[in-house]
């Protein structure tokens, strides 16, 4: 019981920690909302029983990703208007547009009941989670590495490309 | 309202949110991190259907997504700070050089 | 290889040769090809037809090819030899060979020496075709094959705009002729389902051809043939081909391909023998162009212009004798005129040629004694085109006199009448040239005097053997060896006891026209002055050649240009499909102006798109299932 109320809390403040982000006028701001929304993401993986999910969710989003943007917004010039400007000139159309693909998908989703649930939080144990990797899966896995690999390179071929102007 | 119903509504909302930040914020940041904010909409779900299924190919799928995450956001940053060298900019509606 | 193939194919490969390789070759190669495989071709053509003779002339028909087959009918590309084609491949071998011969020294000299040959050589191919193809298909290939020749050297000095305009005139007014003989050709096919003529000869002996009316296919092949035979109203172009080199005028406008149309009708007589109305058109239409030609040659000063006229008008002569069924003698006529017709254009060269390129006969005296090789040949040839007795012309004529008045088939009195007068005014004109350009005082300057001289052998040659072939080539009878192909119509009994008078009277124009033409233009020709004076708008209006030119000028030509300009390039062309075009690529140009807005280069802007095609995708999917 306490266990489904913290699912829906945890779940409606990761959509507030969303809504919040949106409206933040500073990108520090909007990070910080991102952060908590994804802090809360991970909480309801949590009490979802796949635990693997949710630390690699603290782990990866928030401890590198979300820390790599917020050490890039401290590296920018905040007098920039793109920090004082909140809004394209796209607002009202792309709220309309969101709305009506959240409508689409709510209507989709309007008589889907669950599951019955069959899951025992076992099948989700950092064991079990490595077994399917490693069996199943370990050319995905090592693939991923190659990605990222490729991702390191890109990134400093960007930053030699970019650096036209100032040397 | 059942609970796997609820979470997929909040991933749809988590997705569309994402959306609406790619399209209305000014400041290219904000919009790479309205795409974080999608794929964490997207993770979510998959989630909840490998908790209702019991099995992890959807968590290994969700993993994937990080290491996609990881890499778009390793490219991203370095490009954002290379435009915002040359331009002075991060201002997304100053870029319009590709125009019709 | 069959005989007949190889008659037809000699010349073509004298084309090929001449046309490939004559230029770098040089002359001597190009006189061997040129003269040598037409004369080939004459030796294998007469000893095919000695052949042909021994056996007592039947009908050999040589297939060489299936053209095409739907069903079962079929073209064939098939050659015919009998009598008919033999007298036809023999003129057209002999005369072509000999005129061949007198080329090499014509057109010595001129920078398109191999060029000329080669397409004299491909007349002939194409004139063996016409007169040897056992099918209509085969004779039209043919008939239009000379029609390209033909323009070919009516234009062979083609840096003259006035000459490539005359070969052009020539090509388009065959063309309206053509249009009537493939109506013909289509109308036989559909009922028949066969274009061989001897086939069709034989459905309409047969009787009455269901759905096919016999006066209409053979008026619009006799269409075919007016253009072909320049008869009245497509004579025009005849005259003016005159601007090609003088044999050619002698082969192609004078001996052969004009004849065309005359063995054409005379070839499917089995038609016209069944169509009394088409009989009377041709009849009617050949003896107004040998009046009306005639008239027009008197007063001609070009005498190759004059010779021109005196072939439309002969050729006119020809289709009077096939309007009264006597196709005999038709062909008696074409083959007479051959020689003494082509005797006189080589004459008219040989004259041209001596003159150094003078062809106003007003220029022209005297010159009887300077080149008296042409004048004797010349003379020989004007007296049998005259119808002077024992000459060629004398008998030909006279039997066309005679079936003119007595033929049972359409001879009438007023028929006759116009040709006597036309036989008379043609001794005249005839006459007329022949004294104002060989008798009486020198006229020319005394520079041009000095230069005057008799042709080389080679042509002289030519003249002398066309000369005697105009003088004894009458004796051989043509209609009485026709007779088993194409039977003489029977007399009118109440004209038969005037065959001696009119004999007599054939002779007695001959005589009037020769004493008119020497009383007229005897001495310094002042009697002529003076007739002229005396009717000069009559003169005028022969002169200007009755205005035909200038009528289809104004009455076709300019309508058609004013709808070509204005209907056609105005508002079919610039409006309709210009502006139709022009309207597309501007539609295609806003709307992608318009498309183009949609890429303005904001991210943003796409991303929004895309969002809208997300939403009407998922949408459309969940509204469909």
């Amino acid at each position: 019981m306490i266990e489904t109320a913290l699912t829906y809390f945890f779940t409606v403040a990761a959509v507030l920690g969303g809504m919040l982000m949106l409206v933040a006028r500073h990108p520090m701001r909007a990070a910080l909302a991102l952060v908590c929304s994804m802090l809360s993401l991970a909480g309801v993986y949590a009490m979802l029983g796949v635990h693997v999910i949710a630390v690699f969710q603290v782990l990866i989003y928030v401890g590198a990703v979300m820390i790599f943007m917020v050490y890039t917004i401290m590296l920018l010039d905040v007098r920039d208007p793109s920090f004082t400007r909140r809004w394209s000139g796209l607002l009202v159309p792309g709220v309309l547009g969101a709305g009506a693909l959240s409508a689409v998908i709510a209507w989709a989703l309007r008589d889907a009941g669950d599951a019955p649930a069959s899951a025992s939080t076992e099948a989700f144990g950092v064991q079990s989670f490595a077994v399917t990797f490693l069996e199943e899966y370990w050319l995905y896995f090592e693939l991923s590495s190659v990605l990222l690999v490729a991702a390191v390179i890109a990134a400093i071929a960007a930053l030699r490309a970019g650096g036209g102007r100032d040397g | 309202m059942a609970e796997q119903q609820f979470l997929l509504a909040a991933s749809a909302v988590l997705f569309s949110l994402g959306l609406l930040g790619v399209i209305i914020r000014r400041n290219a940041l904000v919009m790479l991190m309205s795409m974080e904010l999608m794929l964490n909409g997207v993770n979510l779900s998959l989630v909840t259907f490998a908790s209702a299924a019991g099995s992890t190919e959807a968590a290994v799928l969700v993993f994937l997504v990080f290491v996609v995450a990881a890499a778009e956001i390793a490219i991203a940053i370095p490009i954002v700070l290379a435009l915002a060298r040359r331009r002075g900019t991060l201002d997304a509606g100053s870029w319009t050089e590709l125009k019709g | 290889m069959g005989a007949l193939t190889l008659i037809v194919l000699l010349p073509l490969l004298g084309f090929l040769l001449n046309g490939l390789l004559g230029g770098r070759l040089g002359r001597t190669f190009v006189n061997v090809v040129g003269c040598g495989l037409p004369l080939l071709a004459f030796v294998v053509a007469a000893l095919t037809v000695r052949d042909l003779a021994a056996a007592g002339y039947p009908a050999v028909i040589e297939t060489v090819y299936t053209w095409a087959a739907f069903g079962d009918r079929s073209f064939e590309i098939a050659f015919l030899l009998d009598r008919l084609s033999a007298v036809m491949v023999l003129i057209v071998t002999g005369v072509g060979t000999l005129i061949h011969l007198y080329s090499t020294g014509y057109m010595k000299g001129d920078p398109g020496y191999a060029r000329y040959f080669a397409y004299l050589n491909l007349f002939l191919f194409f004139m063996l075709l016409l007169v040897l193809g056992r099918s209509l298909l085969v004779l039209f290939v043919g008939w239009e094959g000379v029609g390209l020749a033909s323009y070919l050297l009516i234009g062979f000095w083609f840096s003259d705009p006035e000459k490539s305009a005359a070969g052009k005139k020539a090509f388009i007014t065959n063309r309206i002729g053509d249009a009537g003989f493939l109506l013909g050709m289509f109308l036989l096919w559909q009922a028949l389902g066969t274009l061989d003529m001897d086939a069709i000869n034989a459905a309409f002996a047969a009787g009455p051809v269901p759905g096919l009316s016999a006066a209409l296919v053979g008026i619009l092949l006799f269409v075919g043939a007016t253009g072909k035979s320049a008869q009245i109203p497509l004579h025009v172009w005849l005259p003016d081909a005159m601007a090609g080199p003088t044999p050619v005028s002698a082969l192609i406008h004078a001996a052969t391909m004009v004849t065309a149309g005359v063995y054409l009708v005379a070839r499917l007589s089995g038609v016209y023998l069944v169509a009394p109305e088409a009989s009377a058109v041709i009849a009617t239409i050949g003896v107004l162009t040998a009046f009306f030609a005639a008239t027009i040659a008197v007063v001609q000063t070009d005498i190759k212009k004059v010779l021109a006229y005196s072939t439309v008008s002969q050729l006119g002569f020809m289709f009077v004798a096939l309007g009264v069924g006597a196709y005999g003698v038709a062909v008696f006529h074409l083959y007479t005129h051959a020689f003494f017709k082509a005797c006189l254009f080589l004459g008219a060269g040989s004259v041209i040629h001596a003159l150094g390129g003078e062809q106003d006969i007003r220029r022209m005296s005297g010159l009887a004694r300077r080149i008296p090789v042409t004048f004797a040949t010349f003379a020989v040839a004007t007296a049998a085109i005259a119808g002077l007795p024992p000459l060629a012309g004398f008998f030909s004529k006279d039997e066309i006199l005679w079936y003119a008045l007595a033929s049972e088939r359409g001879g009438s009195t007023l028929l006759f009448a116009t040709a006597a007068l036309t036989a008379l005014m043609t001794a005249f004109y005839m006459f007329r040239l022949l004294w104002r350009v060989f008798m009486g005082a020198s006229r020319m300057s005394h520079e041009v005097e000095h230069h005057v001289h008799e042709s080389p052998p080679s042509m002289t040659g030519v003249l002398v053997v066309l000369a005697v072939l105009s003088a004894v080539g009458g004796f051989f009878s043509i209609p009485h060896f026709l007779e088993p192909v194409l039977p003489l119509p029977t007399i009118d009994p109440a004209m038969e006891h005037f065959h001696v008078p009119l004999l007599v009277l054939s002779v007695a124009l001959g005589l009037t026209g020769l004493a008119l033409a020497a009383w007229l233009y005897a001495g310094d020709a002042s009697r002529a002055a003076r007739l002229e004076a005396r009717f000069a708008g009559l003169h005028r209006l022969l002169t200007g050649k009755y205005y035909v030119d200038e009528f289809y000028e104004a009455a076709i030509g300019r309508p058609l240009e004013w709808l070509s300009r204005r209907v056609f390039l105005g508002l079919g062309d610039r409006i309709l499909l210009d502006g139709t075009l022009h309207g597309l690529a501007g539609l295609a140009r806003r709307a992608a102006g318009g498309f183009a807005r949609i890429q303005t280069g904001s991210l943003q802007a796409y991303v929004l798109l895309g969002l809208a095609g997300l939403v009407l995708l998922l949408t459309w999917s969940l509204g469909n299932g």
